[in-house]
């Protein structure tokens, strides 16, 4: 039997690709409006909670939040530092940070830090709950017999984005750890005799094939948005698609090259919204539009309204105003509600057709 | 690894279309495999090996890895090599079947009874190329490119959509009936001297690596690609993936010709391979005569078949209505025969629902070992291996405390094995406890559901009963598996008063709702009623029966099977009870005098029916 080593795990580097094989561009992805605004809002403003993306298989669900990391402005990170930490502002939570780095170094001295990309990372399938909150180092428990803490998935995604395909496969007691730690942005470990507090704040973005069934009422209302994509029907889109991948597949780097250009357009633009995000006012014309929105459709909670305002003060940011409109809330209701209508086995037309009536009635704007 | 007593891949009779297929995924791996539905014995695990054959020409040695179907996350993935890791103070990890298919073939049998998980992870390695652990305190990831040839017997049900949407080929291969044909079968076989297929085997090898040259120079226009992408649309495939696989199986074919464009041929060997196969609707449906059988279409509304044209328009780029367009005459045409007259022959037809039935439950000591998890073997079934596995790592360290020679073990070290178990299907009667026959009816039921829950503890099954009368409708019985609640339940009951049927639907959705939060995911509804609502959840008189048909398609979409037990007498009858066991999707069966036993086979079958 074929045996083989690894290198060392649980630093923060090695989430980086095994090779340089670029990614596909996210401004080359065609069509899937709803999925794209979903996945740019949530750039803008992580607070929005992130997105639940519901599709047909085979639907670039996995590629577009694949190409996120390249649209986002790289950021600085401590070296050595397993959690990402900004240098700027490291985490009190952050053990090494905390400690100025090695103690060798003489307590007090700067962090060295470094450029690198905003991590997007991929939990796949089968992991088990020790790899995703992390847990006793086992090499070092081996080599050294010394009991330290191997930082897990959760670790690497601070700061960035931790994807999950298929979320509605995975186990719901790790769905709903996943969604505790996303909202706190703080990961507890208890367990095999480890105690470790570490920041992880981060954009959850799940997908799914609504065929293999549904993801439990309470943790999908715990997602901000919720896209939906579908099978594209136009048959000159299709063959766009079958040739920008064909393009890509054939030579990825000329690929990305060509697209550089767009790439770097939407890339200004996101760094010019999260500056702006902060100036946005949130209207009471809007707010109120949001309130009644939830009232007519009868959602339960406050997270759709929440959500809804967030995300109109995001859009508009993306948008390049400072103040929000009710029409910015009328645009994101499907997006931030359709996961939160209660089920009425009576009503025949879908959410979506209901969310769009109340739009309606209450804002008075078709989207 | 070559099986001599298998026959040559060119010495297989009448399997031309899988020949074809295996060419074309030797040509270009990025079809991701090929699928054959066929029966037990038709040669498909000669057709897997001889696939490994045509690789053999590129004198690296490819890998071909059979992946038995009980295959755990462990063996796939690989984990930590135990003896190894303690002989030498590093970690070792052993491979796993995904890595070590590496540049090779992965062959599953029997792919339909593959399980979830493992399912998952195959196609998780297949679409990205690379296999990623997180588990057991590995993290690790390895590249992997391997084709995948899977097979099943169609008779035993379909594989997961999902996975077959990650193959590019899909051969359904016909049961054997000409005499002639079988025996020249037999006559190949038992004929010792294979020399002469030798040649055929190293020409078919030099063949595909001539193609695998030509194919980067092949061309194929945006009319073609539209071609094919329009008769997806028009098959009602799911997804885009299916356009790039017609795509590279349209090109590699034409590799194979060794030419530099793709032609008719190829765009027709495309459709019938990639296309058709996962069809969900038929474009042009021969005569409407189709007997709607007992099962449901849940499709789209467009139902609607688009006209037939007849005339030879055809701009498929430049048109760009969403509605069907009929595809390219002469690739529709030539395929024409091949439609199979019912479309619930095809991999991706019979599935339209409840699928996530076979996920199952991860809880219990049943059913399928999946993981270990820490927790108290006092609740669970220890697994010793895990909780070796966990408390290795730590010995050196306790040791020095302790000098002893054995190993030390402590309760954060213990492991328990997590089992994935079928979940039993939920019985759920609703019975209508209206009118004069009511007591009749009920009786009839307790004895169905007496029936069931005698063997209910077999297939872990439960059973709950709803009464309506009135404006509602009552659970008497939740989900349960005991007798003896059963039997509390049932004795006291109310009858007479109107028929609120609706109100029984809705019921019985919530119902289901609630099990399936539980893990019980498919939910036979068993309807004892005369069919004659009268009272509805909120509307007039007049539209209780639009209420019903809306309800009865509700049920019908999440995945409830429906028996509908007639109770009425023939000569009273108006049919309203078949008719409500077409809204919903379901079985009508006419027992006006039915014993328990009969009521608890048609619910038996529907529960079956449906696997």
């Amino acid at each position: 039997m074929a045996t083989q080593t690894t290198t060392k795990n649980g630093t923060a580097t090695n989430e980086a690709p095994p090779s340089a094989m670029p990614v596909y561009p996210f401004t080359a992805i065609v069509g899937q409006e709803d999925l794209k605004r979903a996945l740019l809002l949530c750039v803008i403003d992580p607070t929005i909670g992130g997105v639940m993306v519901m599709g047909h298989r085979g639907t670039a669900k996995s590629t577009a939040v694949r190409a996120l990391a390249d649209l986002l402005p790289k950021i600085r990170t401590v070296d050595g530092c397993s959690y990402n930490c900004d240098p700027a502002a490291p985490s009190l939570y952050c053990a090494y940070c905390s400690s100025g780095g090695t103690r060798a170094n003489g307590g007090r001295s700067r962090l060295k830090s470094s450029q690198g990309a905003v991590p997007v990372v991929d939990l796949p399938l089968g992991a088990t709950e020790d790899r995703v909150v992390g847990a006793l180092d086992i090499e070092r428990a081996l080599i050294d017999g010394t009991q330290s803490f191997a930082p897990g998935l959760l670790a690497r995604a601070n700061r960035g984005f931790l994807y999950i395909d298929e979320v509605n496969l995975l186990e719901d007691h790790l769905v709903d750890l996943l969604l505790d730690v996303a909202v706190s942005g703080i990961n507890v470990v208890e367990r095999e005799g480890i105690s470790v507090r570490h920041p992880a704040r981060f954009v959850l973005v799940g997908s799914g094939n609504p065929e293999e069934g549904d993801l439990r009422p309470q943790l999908l209302d715990r997602f901000g948005l919720h896209a939906r994509i579908t099978t594209i029907e136009d048959v000159a889109e299709r063959v766009e698609i079958v040739r920008r991948r064909r393009a890509f597949d054939a030579d990825p780097h000329a690929f990305v090259a060509q697209w550089d250009k767009e790439q770097a357009k939407l890339r200004r633009r996101l760094t010019a919204a999260r500056r702006r995000l902060p100036d946005v006012e949130l209207t009471d014309d809007a707010l109120h539009a949001a309130a009644q929105l939830c009232v007519v459709l009868a959602v339960d909670g406050h997270r759709g309204e929440l959500t809804l305002c967030r995300a109109a003060v995001a859009l508009a940011a993306l948008e390049g105003r400072t103040t929000t409109q009710p029409s910015d809330i009328a645009q994101i209701a499907t997006l931030a509600l359709r996961h939160r209508l209660r089920k009425d086995p009576l009503e025949s037309s879908g959410d979506d057709v209901r969310i769009e009536r109340a739009v309606q009635e209450v804002c008075g704007v078709p989207q | 690894m070559h099986a001599s007593d298998m026959l040559p891949l060119p010495a297989l009779v009448g399997l031309d279309k899988a020949q074809q297929a295996l060419l074309l995924l030797a040509v270009e791996p990025r079809l991701g495999g090929v699928v054959f539905a066929s029966p037990a014995g038709a040669g498909k695990s000669s057709l897997a090996r001889g696939a490994h054959s045509l690789y053999a020409a590129s004198n690296t040695t490819v890998p071909f890895v059979e992946m038995p179907i009980s295959a755990d996350e462990e063996s796939l993935l690989g984990g930590l090599d135990i003896e190894a890791t303690l002989r030498l103070g590093r970690r070792v990890l052993r491979e796993g079947i995904l890595s070590r298919a590496n540049q090779g073939i992965v062959y599953v049998d029997q792919l339909n009874l593959l399980a979830d998980t493992s399912a998952n992870l195959l196609l998780g390695a297949l679409d990205s190329g690379e296999v990623r652990v997180e588990r057991e305190s590995i993290s690790l990831r390895t590249s992997t490119q391997f084709s995948l040839i899977g097979s099943y017997d169609p008779s035993e049900g379909a594989p997961r959509r999902h996975l077959l949407d990650r193959i590019g080929l899909l051969v359904i291969l016909p049961g054997v009936t000409d005499i002639e044909h079988r025996a020249e079968v037999v006559r190949r076989n038992l004929r010792t001297e294979r020399a002469e297929w030798e040649d055929e085997l190293a020409m078919m090898q030099g063949l595909v690596q001539a193609a695998r040259e030509q194919l980067p120079d092949v061309m194929i226009t945006d009319e073609q690609v539209g071609q094919l992408a329009a008769t997806a649309l028009a098959f009602g495939v799911e997804g885009h993936r299916v356009d790039l696989f017609a795509v590279h199986a349209a090109c590699a074919a034409a590799a194979l010709g060794l030419r530099e464009s793709v032609d008719q041929a190829d765009l027709e060997l495309a459709v019938q391979l990639v296309i058709m196969p996962r069809a969900t609707r038929i474009p042009t449906p021969p005569p409407e005569e189709q007997q709607p059988t007992a099962e449901d279409q849940p499709s789209p509304p467009d139902t609607s078949s688009p006209p037939p044209e007849s005339e030879e328009e055809r701009d498929s780029e430049t048109q760009t209505t969403p509605d069907l367009q009929i595809p390219e005459e002469q690739v529709f045409s030539a395929l024409a025969s091949e439609l199979p007259e019912d479309l619930t022959e095809m991999p991706f037809r019979t599935l339209r629902r409840g699928r996530s039935g076979s996920r199952g439950t991860t809880s219990g000591t049943r059913g399928r070992h999946v993981r270990s998890t820490p927790g108290d073997p006092r609740r669970a079934r220890i697994d010793i291996t895990a909780t070796l596995r966990t408390a290795a790592p730590w010995q050196r360290m306790r040791k020095t405390d302790l000098r002893r020679s054995s190993v030390i073990i402590q309760a954060d070290d213990l492991r328990v094995k997590q089992f994935r178990s079928k979940a039993g299907a939920l019985f759920c009667f609703a019975v209508d406890a209206s009118g004069s026959m009511a007591l009749h009816r009920m009786r009839q039921a307790k004895g169905a559901v007496h029936t069931l829950l005698q063997t209910a503890y077999v297939h872990r099954d439960r059973v709950a009963l709803l009464a309506f009368r009135g404006d509602r409708a009552d659970l008497l019985l939740p989900p349960s598996q005991s007798v003896e609640l059963a039997r509390r339940a049932l004795d006291l009951l109310p009858t007479g008063g109107g028929t609120p049927l609706a109100a029984a639907l809705l019921g019985a959705l919530d119902v289901a709702e609630q099990a399936r939060s539980r893990g019980i995911m498919q939910t036979v509804l068993v309807l004892l009623t005369d069919g004659r609502a009268n009272i509805g959840l909120r509307a007039e008189r007049s539209g209780v029966t639009e209420e019903l048909q809306v309800l009865g398609r509700h049920v019908a979409e999440s995945g409830i099977q429906s028996v509908v037990v007639d109770t009425q007498r023939s000569y009273l009858s108006r049919g309203e009870a078949r008719r409500l066991a077409e809204w919903l999707g379901g079985t009508y069966v006419y027992l006006p005098n039915a014993r328990g036993e009969q009521i608890a086979d048609a619910a038996l079958a529907a529960r079956d029916g449906s696997e």
